[in-house]
């Protein structure tokens, strides 16, 4: 995404032949060294081809990196038992999303672990067509809040502060959607 | 505890794995295809539209991918991007609360479909909300810090 902003006619640097002087001039967006002038398609898709891999592993490194020991503490918070306790607590605010209090399992299984899960424990309650819709509004916007923090976390951002969000936000978003479903 | 512990290592296989056959193939086609034409041209289209919740150009593409793919890969965009140019804590504040309301449009919203969800609400709804959302924090979060660059 180099040279978003400018003219489309010149794709990449690499597009246009350099001046005279073979002097490789050095990309002030991107850190990697330039190409040498018009390298050919294959040579180009060769190189591209390089650095996507590479890209692709760091990436996939830096995501595992903190996936791994996110994912890890969720376990361990499933096995002390913390879903329950949370849904326990949770169980009041239902009410106001008008859900059933069982309706607070599936929402903290999708907080602290993930999606599928949370569909795997909503398939044993019995929810109205409404009913399904708000919960999978809080749901959507808010599950594996660990894991996913954790990379939000990588990007420089405060993780916890975002779990808070999707937490908060979703909750009145499904509040709101149960509002105006009822107005249609 | 055997248990926890096997759990704990097949999960994180499992997880490694997933996020390998997606996170390189993204890469890969994200670096051959970034400089062409059809490439830009959708990435443009898409920033058009994210423009209104105040990302720029640059941010276009790791939102997309956020927003297709879901918020760990569109996070691995996000800090590779960082990792090349420095894209403004401004935008990666933006990015991430836009996708923290809404990605992986695709994969997300079917599995609650097939559960029987409105997918007008789940789809249309949660992309007005978190626009709103969007709109409302970075206006607040621009009054609390100063110094963000544009």
């Amino acid at each position: 995404m180099e040279h978003l902003g400018e003219d489309p006619t010149s794709a990449r640097p690499a597009a246009t032949p350099g001046p005279a002087s073979a002097a490789p001039v050095p990309s002030a967006l991107s850190g990697e060294p330039s190409p040498q002038p018009a390298p050919g398609l294959g040579a180009r898709f060769r190189r591209d081809l390089r650095i996507g891999v590479k890209a692709g592993l760091q990436t996939f490194w830096e995501l595992a990196r903190v996936m791994i020991p996110a994912y890890g503490l969720t376990l361990v918070l499933e096995r002390l038992g913390v879903i329950q306790w949370l849904a326990q607590l949770a169980r009041p605010l239902m009410a106001l999303l008008g859900l059933p209090g069982d309706a607070a399992v599936p929402l903290m299984v999708g907080y602290v672990l993930n999606i599928y899960a949370a569909v795997g424990s909503m398939q044993a309650l019995d929810l109205s067509a409404q009913q399904v819709t708000v919960l999978a509004i809080a749901i959507l916007i808010g599950h594996n809040l660990l894991v996913e923090g954790a990379v939000l976390h990588r990007a420089g951002m405060n993780g916890f502060a975002f779990g808070a969000l999707r937490v908060v936000a979703g909750l009145a978003a499904a509040a709101v959607a149960d509002l105006l479903m009822g107005l249609f | 505890m055997a248990d926890l512990l096997r759990t704990f290592v097949m999960g994180s296989l499992d997880l490694l794995l997933r996020v390998f056959v997606i996170v390189v193939p993204i890469m890969v086609v994200l670096e051959l295809f970034e400089g062409t034409r059809p490439f830009r041209s959708v990435v443009r289209a898409w920033a058009r539209v994210v423009r209104h919740v105040g990302l720029n150009e640059r941010s276009a593409a790791p939102t997309l991918i956020g927003f297709l793919f879901g918020l760990a890969y569109g996070g691995g965009v996000i800090v590779r991007d960082i990792r090349r140019h420095d894209l403004g804590r401004r935008q990666v504040f933006i990015m991430s609360t836009f996708l923290s309301m809404v990605h992986a449009i695709a994969e997300d919203s079917l599995v609650f479909i097939a559960l029987g969800a409105s997918a007008f609400w789940i789809v249309g709804f949660r992309i007005v909300w978190a626009a709103l959302v969007t709109l409302a924090l970075t206006a607040v979060a621009t009054l609390v810090v100063r110094r963000w660059k544009a």
